[in-house]
């Protein structure tokens, strides 16, 4: 990286903390109005108008100043943007990462902002819309919560380890078949639990705080993990496949 | 007087909101952890020194009134529910989640007369939310009026359980298959927060639709039945029949229609009682 982009990329990232909180205060108002909610791929593959809005706000403020970036954008994908990573500077965003939680106002809500240069992560902003936690990493300087560093648990043993997951959206008996084998491998390990909140950004920014030590999920898509995967390696964790391989960002 | 319970309220929120504080402050330190029943059953000192602050300071004040505290229980104490003013108190609920600092973590404390519920306090400490509930007076959360989200579709609702350990295979496919049939059915979704004393006020305070459970104890129910009870919402036994609190198992939600409906769904599967030996 020349000395210029480090420069560039940093103000990028100062970008990105402002707008965050700007579409986190957006979140927190919409989630005490009544939410227009529809459907995607299935009936529990929930969206709102405020997922729209949000996005177009964040898109729309990111385009204005860095024009010849690109964006990767949840309801832009839903809406049929193509969803392929370049070389180019590529912003990555879950505009409200929890959405049936926002619906119901189940307090685990999220703004998920990540940045690609040459496919790889360089920054990740997620807002913790509900209490107002900023959870920040920019590679090679660290993670950070409310601007305070932040670790992964040492906790090396599973039967000592809290897991996090989710069931997602799929409820057809094959999947559902393997998340109750899953959940009996890991409960029998016997790790000290397996928890499920709804937003798979603040999930993964719990393993980088040290409150729980794995997360591990089928589905996701890549602005569920953007952002977050920089925060994890930056307080010292790893993202990995689920088959044990090295993670490919795109990869679900 | 007027509300012969009001003062022992007042005197509940006063000593929860010590234990809170001890409880914060032992977040911030090393968590040497214990087990009790199994390795994943937790307790740590703080569970101890914290239902040993709540019920010193109870018993200074009331004398004459009977204890069911989780802590004493395990240590021998009987769990047997009498008509006597009774303090039941979960010092840590979500001891696993205070162990890796996973932010749901509850003081609850339910006060029972003649076996009924007479109020009930739970401090959700991390997020410093105080729920608090008085038969007859309204369910509140840090004083502001809270209550139960009235959903009556299921299709559209959020629902709260947990998965534990089951040394018991047959149960543990029991729990498994309640889950799937409610993921079915199907609901907006399934969330385990990891404190049965926290789900209860999600439910209460709308930010879930219900929650069930079997296996947890009178002390992880009481403060949380008075504070659904309050906020509008149905607390049931799992069969569909009236609640039972040394039963071990529950189903609250929103509204009867969701709680029936649940209830038909779920199959029960052996949990004890907390008043009878296992």
């Amino acid at each position: 990286m020349t000395s210029t982009e480090i420069k560039c990329w940093g103000e990028c990232m100062d970008v990105a903390v402002q707008i965050a909180h700007k579409a986190g205060k957006v979140v927190q108002e919409a989630v005490k109005q009544e939410k227009r909610v529809s459907s995607k791929s299935t009936p529990t593959d929930l969206v709102t108008e405020a997922d729209q809005q949000v996005e177009d706000l964040i898109i729309s403020t990111l385009r204005e100043k860095f024009p010849s970036h690109r964006f990767i954008g949840e309801e832009s994908s839903a809406a049929g943007e193509k969803c392929i990573l370049t070389d180019e500077p590529t912003w990555i965003i879950d505009p409200i990462d929890g959405t049936c939680n926002f619906v119901h106002s189940f307090p685990m809500v999220a703004v998920s902002i990540g940045f690609a240069v040459k496919k790889e992560l360089e920054f990740g902003v997620i807002y913790h819309c509900f209490d107002g936690t900023l959870y920040t990493a920019r590679r090679g300087h660290g993670a950070f919560c409310n601007g305070t560093p932040i670790q992964v648990s040492k906790e090396k043993d599973i039967s000592k380890a809290l897991i996090l997951t989710e069931i997602g959206a799929k409820r057809d008996p094959a999947t559902l078949e393997i998340f109750s084998g899953n959940m009996l491998k890991l409960l029998s390990a016997p790790a000290h639990g397996v928890r499920i909140i709804g937003s798979s950004t603040l999930a993964l920014c719990h393993i980088a705080t040290g409150a729980a030590e794995a997360y591990y999920q089928y589905g996701l898509h890549c602005w569920d993990i953007a952002a977050a995967a920089v925060i994890i390696r930056e307080a010292g964790g790893c993202v990995i496949d689920t088959s044990g391989e090295p993670w490919d960002g795109c990869f679900r | 007087m007027d509300d012969p319970w009001m003062e022992c309220m007042d005197h509940c929120i006063a000593v929860t909101k010590e234990a809170g504080k001890m409880i914060r402050e032992a977040l911030q330190k090393d968590i040497s952890i214990m087990q009790k029943s199994s390795p994943v059953d937790l307790v740590t000192e703080t569970d101890q020194k914290v239902e040993a602050l709540i019920i010193s300071s109870i018993k200074k004040k009331y004398p004459t009134h009977s204890f069911i505290g989780e802590e004493s229980v395990a240590a021998g104490a009987p769990s047997i529910l009498t008509d006597s003013p009774t303090w039941i108190i979960d010092p840590i609920d979500g001891t696993t989640n205070f162990v890796h600092r996973f932010p749901f973590v509850s003081v609850s404390i339910g006060f029972t007369v003649n076996k009924e519920i007479e109020f009930g306090v739970v401090y959700s400490c991390i997020e410093e939310k105080m729920y608090t509930a008085r038969k007859g007076k309204g369910a509140f959360c840090n004083g502001v009026p809270i209550k139960v989200s009235g959903q009556e579709d299921i299709t559209k609702s959020m629902v709260l359980t947990e998965m534990g350990f089951k040394s018991d295979l047959q149960h543990f496919r029991t729990m498994m298959a309640n889950m799937e049939s409610i993921l079915t059915i199907p609901v907006h979704g399934i969330r385990a927060p990891g404190s049965a004393a926290v789900n209860m006020c999600l439910v209460a305070c709308g930010a879930a639709d219900a929650y069930y459970h079997i296996g947890i104890h009178c002390w992880d129910m009481a403060g949380g039945a008075a504070i659904i009870r309050e906020a509008g919402g149905v607390i049931m036994d799992i069969t569909g029949g009236p609640f039972d609190l040394m039963s071990r198992r529950l189903v609250t939600a929103s509204s009867k229609a969701i709680a029936e409906h649940i209830a038909q769904k779920i199959q029960p599967f052996p949990c004890g009682r907390d008043d009878t030996e296992d």
